[in-house]
């Protein structure tokens, strides 16, 4: 279990961050699914899936009954942001590009960011980084590759 | 331009980033390459995932949860595995109880006549042989000043049927070592506990319902002790 922590208690916590917007009841979230996959570590079966896979589907059933839970307790005035309402699932496939987005090589992400997501002219951003243009034009190419690849290793299918 | 070159204009292409006149010479060299079409079918899932992402969240760093948290979810752990541990011999002295009543006042009386048994045979394994399919009996027995120790797994009888469980003593007598039920699913150990000293024991013996098996334990050591008091309870 410890191993188990180690290699994916990160990811785990940045998704339930992600989507329940509060760094208490995201620690909670990651605590009892270790524990629940502790209670249910004899049904786990390593040739049905990867044991990331079998996590995230455990803290995905945990956040709905912490977000139930928190739905049902009568709101008092914080002061506080409400964290966004957004779909679960939709959150996840976000959450899961975005943490793809990090795991790619810098040259790839800065490219991908700024001329796909900021909208920066290519020769801007070459100039910028001191590159020819075709240089960042292939960023982007094997960028997208390795967003690719990372989210299928994420568990992504299409 | 050659395949290679097109190529790295892909990404571009896919994302609708590509200037007009590009687009178009891209377009025609993909009429014609099956290995470029591949590449941006390959790819367009991942441009469909992009509008997800934002790219403030992308730059910031990945948020990191308290260092205590492993302390925290180990303790959780530790307090699961020690309810679990107690349930479990919660069940095993709900076996064994059942037992006692039969067992305890033999059990009693020869503690206070009986020298402690540290010093005895070992404790020994049987396993109960030619069992019917899929039945499985095993048990383990160990010396005690009182007597012995019996930690009996069953397996594969109908959930629910009543075990008496006896050891059989030098002269063939039958020392009564309790009753448990067995429950399918369930923890299937029972501890049990008999007067008769284990050195003394020729066979140990369960009766399943309405079928008895018995196994010999071999006799170890050559510690015996007079039980006369045993006859009068079996």
């Amino acid at each position: 279990m410890r191993e188990a922590y180690a290699a994916h208690s990160g990811e785990l916590y940045g998704f339930a961050m992600r989507s329940l917007g509060d760094s208490g009841l995201a620690e909670e979230a990651v605590q009892e699914t270790f524990v629940r996959a502790w209670r249910a570590g004899e049904r786990f079966d390593p040739e049905i899936g990867s044991l990331r896979t079998w996590l995230f589907a455990i803290l995905r059933n945990v956040v709905i009954d912490l977000s139930r839970a928190r739905a049902a307790r009568p709101r008092v005035a914080e002061g506080g942001i409400e964290p966004t309402v957004e779909p679960l699932e939709q959150a996840l496939l976000s959450w899961q590009v975005e943490e793809a987005m990090r795991r790619i090589g810098e040259d790839h992400r800065r490219v991908l960011l700024e001329t796909h997501f900021r909208g920066r002219p290519y020769n801007e951003v070459a100039a910028e980084l001191g590159v020819p243009e075709g240089t960042v034009k292939s960023r982007v190419y094997y960028g997208l590759k390795a967003l690719r690849v990372v989210l299928e290793e994420m568990g992504y299918e299409d | 331009m050659k395949t290679d070159e097109w190529r790295h204009s892909l990404g571009a292409y896919v994302l609708g980033d590509l200037p007009a006149d590009e687009r178009a010479g891209l377009e025609a060299h993909l009429e014609g390459c099956p290995e470029c079409r591949a590449e941006v079918e390959a790819l367009a899932p991942v441009v469909r995932l992009l509008p997800l992402a934002d790219p403030d969240r992308i730059e910031r760093p990945a948020p990191q949860p308290s260092p205590e948290l492993a302390e925290r979810i180990a303790t959780a752990i530790g307090g699961e595995r020690k309810r679990k541990r107690q349930r479990r011999q919660r069940r095993r002295l709900g076996f064994s109880l059942a037992g006692v009543g039969a067992a305890v006042a033999a059990a009693l009386l020869l503690i206070t006549i009986l020298p402690g048994g540290s010093g005895g045979p070992p404790e020994q394994h049987v396993e109960f042989g030619s069992l019917p399919a899929g039945i499985k009996i095993d048990a383990t027995l160990k010396p005690h000043a009182y007597g012995t120790e019996i930690r009996m797994y069953v397996k594969g009888v109908r959930s629910g049927t009543l075990c008496r469980v006896y050891l059989r003593g030098p002269r063939g007598e039958r020392v009564p070592a309790g009753t448990f039920t067995y429950r399918w699913g369930e923890d299937s150990e029972a501890v049990l506990s008999s007067a008769l000293d284990l050195s003394q024991t020729q066979a140990i013996g369960v009766r399943a319902g309405n079928q008895t098996f018995v196994a010999p334990v071999q006799a170890g050591g050559a510690t015996a002790t007079a039980i006369s008091k045993q006859e009068d309870l079996t």
